[in-house]
């Protein structure tokens, strides 16, 4: 009987700390993740409608279609150019000619306008480029590109401003362009910061020129025969080519200047077209005109809110009944997905983008959408474009992986994986600084992160980059903080969110899992330093905090078994104190009939008070890394969360933290036991036990009966906390005041096994809160075998205290009533059996995990770690280059007269370019020249 | 262990991309083009590929990977090109009246930027976005 109790106790522990760790992470973390991840859907659905427009002027821009919005405005902008400057427009009905430049032309305008403002005479030629990526791109999809920080605020503000602004200097920046060639360079200096710009090419202006005198080959050109013949001038032809490319920046002043001339003169228009463009009748009657040139190639019709173009269309019906017949016109129809799916590898990027804007709308709470875009292998072609230079398109493939890997189809989860769309989506976070690309990606990987097999690839492929990239950087910590400056507040933003959910799924695959976090550099230094800020902030009932409180408490799991070095703090603790002490004192107890309890535990309690006074062991130097998990220090930290937080999940973690903590035989969880009672800890988790969450009662309940193996501990939680247990009970008439669930109710009364284990005083104060009926009722007449077999356990070491018996005989009850396990025949046998079976599955589970410990202690090395974090480097360094060249590429894609001064040297290796690639490395000779 | 999908209200998305509609024709269109002075030179603002001196399946624009043709690549935002309506993908025929589609790809350039001109007539063809999807199905 004693060693089947001890052994009940141990192995209920483990088993009830292996639950906390495994399955309530990995249940919440996924339904956490369905949850949020459905958010992070809507999240960009939201983003992407303010985002719109502006991604529309840049398409539109290029070449294939837009919104109706944006066509209109292009539509004006048009006409205006068929006037006044396009002498000779396009007479063909796909038209359109002029329509792509002037948007762009606008919003380039005005940006440079605008940095000028910001920035003075500081503007310089850099700034002048990335304003001119952004402008292009709009601002969303520019910062990767742009990729100074400080822009960023300032775009955050204005950036809309922007776009209006552009859109209001479309068709009047079209209208003066016929000037540009006149405005005289150096002088002109309409904005207070303009100048610079001019300033700037008289400059460069002189190097800019060709070698050879305009004059003369001027003559020459002219004096050339008409077919192809050799031409003297070439070089010179060369050399303004090169020159060009050299100083593609010449082309911005001439730009800006007109530019920024004619939105000098515009009046901003604030953001009307973000709100509300189809309201403007103008726009509206425009897009009538817009028609003939619809049909101008790849001009067609972009993403628009549903709501959005029914409305117009509904108006326009009013107005002007054809426009109807866009939609029924046989020239044109909706693509299938098949052709979607093929637009993906088009060679223009605007439709590769828009096709993946298209399938991630199709895929949007469609799950057959989902596997068909499997089924017909687009998922490979989106993994492809992650590492497409423009942010457009990486971004656009990214929402739509978003939406394929969610939901409950783990094969599309698993489609990405084997395209090495992990990797894939990590180059990209590492690569990107756009925060909504950060989201997409780490949402992804969110969704990714719920499905076990794939959590070790995440861990393998991206566990050191979440940390550097999100984890630290968003949690405030500083490896080495500067002395003068405080300590950085973590920000709970979405990227945050989304990583530390993914890591909190991973963190529950096991041994190895929990190895791999632990000692991922920074990682629970800027856990422990986000959840700290968030207990100062007075903020812990937010998603963040939770998902790192659970990555926390399943960190803990096994801490003592599992961490380096545990060995030595196990033996000593073992030899010395409680874990060999604390077995021999309960076989003596046992074994040495019942009578000497108060004696020996008294004796225990002295014992165990040595603990009060024992001083933690000082350290040289602060603790760091997964040391950090079990000092002592972090009691402090979770019952201030317990205290503090009303989210259900955190209060579960953080109690189950402090479970897993306190469950261990070594010497840093007789630290922890310690600590939590001089903290005040007992108080707090004692109140937590009136919770209205069921596991939150659990997760404390287990904490408790850990927490008591600590004597004193024991005895204070059997005066104050025995009360509250009982009352979680179920009674005979209800199954409980709260109707708890099983799993709970065998929770307590495990603890209060546990708690009245080796003290007849914590025995008596359960006979005192009158739950010996509740007991006696649960084991006679509950559903539950676990639930009869865990009270009959009680009520057996209840009557093994002879100096109880006669209260208990006084309040009625008798022999019969405590051992209906051996005696009953209710339920006695049957249940005996099937507990004894509910025994036999703890030490299975434990048992498993020892495997699973011991085997992948074997398989892994230590040394792994070290290859992962080389490979790691490697793939930046390799990142880097690549990088290098695509930001070239994407640039040059935007600016390209600036941008050939690189490309030169450096052509896009991804994209459309005849022969680039030969040529590249071969010779000079030209294969994609600027004209 | 199934989680509560509390599914989003649907917003009203965009109907993304590309449109939904795909013209079913090529098209043959002329386009005129102001050059931008630049300094001393004159720009036009797109890039050019391919001639008869380059390696023609290399092309990714090309329905046909023995078209030698001279094709457009590149188009600076906000440029001249760009503004009379050039676009990517686009394949040039003639350019002021003369053949393109025989021409290495160094006279081509070299017509393109003759310094006593200040407007350069295209005339370009554009594959449908439907031929060019269906294209890339195929291969």
């Amino acid at each position: 009987m004693p060693a089947e109790l001890k052994q009940m106790k141990d192995l209920a522990c483990t088993s009830d700390s292996h639950v906390h760790e495994q399955s309530p992470s990995n249940q919440t973390s996924i339904a956490m993740m369905q949850e949020p991840q459905e958010m992070v859907e809507e999240t960009v659905t939201v983003e992407e409608d303010p985002g719109t427009p502006t991604s529309h002027v840049s398409i539109v821009t290029s070449e294939d279609g837009t919104t109706r919005r944006t066509e209109t405005k292009v539509t004006k902008m048009v006409k205006t150019v068929t006037t006044r400057t396009v002498r000779q427009v396009p007479l063909g009905p796909d038209g359109l000619p002029a329509m792509d430049g002037s948007s762009p032309m606008g919003s380039y305008t005005d940006s440079i306008d605008r940095r000028y403002l910001k920035n003075g005479e500081r503007f310089i030629t850099p700034q002048a480029s990335s304003t001119l990526t952004r402008s292009y791109n709009s601002y969303n999809e520019s910062y990767p590109e742009s990729h100074e920080g400080q822009y960023r605020p300032y775009i955050g503000h204005d950036g809309y401003g922007d776009l209006s602004d552009s859109y209001g200097s479309l068709s009047r920046g079209v209208g003066y362009r016929p000037r540009y060639a006149y405005v005289p360079g150096g002088t002109y200096r309409p904005d207070d910061g303009s100048f610079t710009l001019p300033s700037r090419r008289e400059n460069y202006g002189p190097v800019a020129q060709p070698q050879v005198p305009v004059g003369s080959s001027v003559d020459l050109n002219r004096s050339q025969p008409e077919r192809f013949q050799p031409e003297p001038y070439g070089l010179e032809d060369d050399n303004r080519s090169l020159g060009v490319d050299d100083e593609g920046y010449e082309l911005d002043p001439d730009y800006s200047t007109v530019n920024r001339r004619t939105s000098a003169g515009v009046p901003e228009r604030g953001r009307p077209h973000k709100g509300r463009g189809y309201d403007d009748p103008i726009e509206t009657e425009m897009v009538e005109e817009r028609i003939p040139y619809l049909h101008g190639g790849y001009a067609a019709p972009l993403a628009q809110p549903e709501r959005g173009s029914m409305a117009s269309i509904d108006r326009l019906g009013k107005r002007s009944p054809s426009i109807d017949s866009i939609r029924k016109d046989p020239r044109w129809r909706d693509p299938d997905l098949p052709e979607v799916i093929a637009m993906l590898s088009h060679p223009i990027d605007p439709v590769k983008s828009n096709a993946a804007a298209y399938l991630q709308h199709l895929c949007y709470e469609n799950d057959k959408i989902k596997k068909d875009v499997r089924h017909l292998k687009g998922i490979p072609i989106l993994v492809g474009l992650l590492d497409h230079p423009k942010p457009e398109v990486h971004r656009k493939a990214c929402g739509a992986l978003r939406n394929i890997s969610y939901g409950k189809d783990n094969e599309n989860k698993v489609a990405i994986k084997n395209c090495d769309g992990i990797p894939a989506l990590i180059r990209l976070l590492r690569k990107t600084n756009d925060m909504e690309v950060r989201e997409l990606i780490t949402g992804t990987l969110w969704n990714l992160s719920s499905y076990e097999p794939l959590k070790m690839v995440i861990i393998n492929h991206g566990l050191q980059t979440l940390t550097n990239e999100v984890i630290i950087p968003h949690s405030g910590w500083e490896s080495e903080p500067n002395e003068d400056s405080k300590p950085r507040d973590a920000e709970w933003t979405t990227v945050f969110k989304n990583t530390s959910g993914c890591l909190r799924n991973v963190s529950s695959d096991g041994a190895e899992a929990r190895r791999r976090l632990r000692e991922c550099d920074g990682l629970v230094d800027a856990l422990l330093h986000a959840l700290q800020s968030a207990v100062g902030k007075k903020d812990t009932d937010n998603k963040s905090v939770e998902n790192c409180v659970c990555i926390m408490r399943n960190l803990s799991y096994h801490v003592h078994k599992e961490v380096p070095g545990a060995d030595k703090y196990q033996e000593l603790d073992a030899g010395q104190t409680t874990g060999t002490g604390g077995s021999q004192k309960k076989k003596k107890d046992d074994a040495g009939c019942f009578g000497g309890k108060k004696a020996k535990g008294k004796k225990n309690g002295d014992l165990d008070r040595n603990f009060d006074t024992l001083d933690l062991p000082k350290r040289s130097e602060a603790a760091k890394g997964f040391e950090l998990l079990y000092q002592p220090d972090v009691v402090r930290l979770y019952l201030s969360i317990l205290t503090e937080s009303q989210n259900f999940n955190t209060l579960e973690a953080a109690a189950g933290a402090l479970q897993n903590l306190s469950a261990g035989n070594w010497t840093w969880s007789t630290y922890i036991r310690a600590t939590v009672r001089k903290e005040r800890g007992l108080p707090v988790l004692v109140e937590l036990l009136q919770s209205d969450s069921d596991k939150v009662v659990r997760a404390v309940s287990i904490a408790l009966r850990n927490l008591s193996m600590d004597r004193r501990n024991k005895d204070l939680i059997g005066s104050y906390a025995m009360g509250e247990l009982v009352r979680n009970l179920p009674s005979r008439q209800q199954r409980s005041a709260k109707n708890l669930e099983e799993d709970t109710v065998v929770a307590v009364l495990n603890t209060i096994h546990e708690i009245i284990t080796d003290s007849s005083e914590n025995a008596r104060s359960l006979i005192q809160t009158q739950g010996i009926q509740k007991l006696v009722a649960i084991s006679k007449s509950s559903q539950s075998p676990r639930e009869t077999k865990a009270a009959s356990h009680i009520l057996q070491m209840i009557w093994s205290y002879k100096e109880l018996r006669n209260a208990l005989q006084k309040d009625g009850w008798n022999k019969s009533h405590f051992q209906s396990v051996s005696a009953a025949p209710k339920g006695s046998k049957g249940t005996a059996g099937r507990s004894g079976y509910d025994d036999s599955t703890l030490p299975l589970v434990d048992k498993s995990q020892d495997n699973e410990k011991s085997g992948s202690r074997d398989m892994i090395p230590m040394d792994e770690l070290g290859p992962d974090g080389y490979s790691t480097i490697d793939h930046r360094d390799k990142e880097r280059k690549y990088k290098t060249i695509d930001n070239i590429g994407d640039a040059s894609e935007k600016e390209p007269l600036k941008n050939d001064t690189n490309r030169k040297n450096i052509n896009r290796s991804n994209r459309a370019s005849v022969n680039l690639v030969d040529a590249r490395d071969i010779k000079p000779q030209p294969v994609d020249s600027w004209v | 262990t199934a989680a509560p999908r509390a599914w989003p209200p649907r917003r009203p998305w965009l109907r993304a991309g590309l449109g939904q509609l795909l013209a079913r024709t090529d098209t043959e269109q002329r386009i005129e083009i102001h050059k931008l002075r630049q300094g001393d030179n004159l720009i036009l603002g797109f890039s050019i590929g391919g001639g008869i001196d380059q390696d023609p399946t290399q092309n990714p624009f090309s329905e046909d990977k023995t078209d030698k043709g001279i094709y457009v690549t590149r188009v600076t935002q906000g440029g001249p090109a760009e503004v009379a309506g050039l676009q990517i993908g686009d394949k040039i025929m003639q350019v002021n009246g003369w053949d393109m589609t025989m021409v290495t790809h160094d006279q081509a350039r070299k017509r393109l930027t003759k310094r006593n001109e200040e407007v350069v007539r295209l005339l370009v063809t554009r594959q449908s976005l439907q031929k060019a999807v269906q294209q890339s199905m195929m291969s």
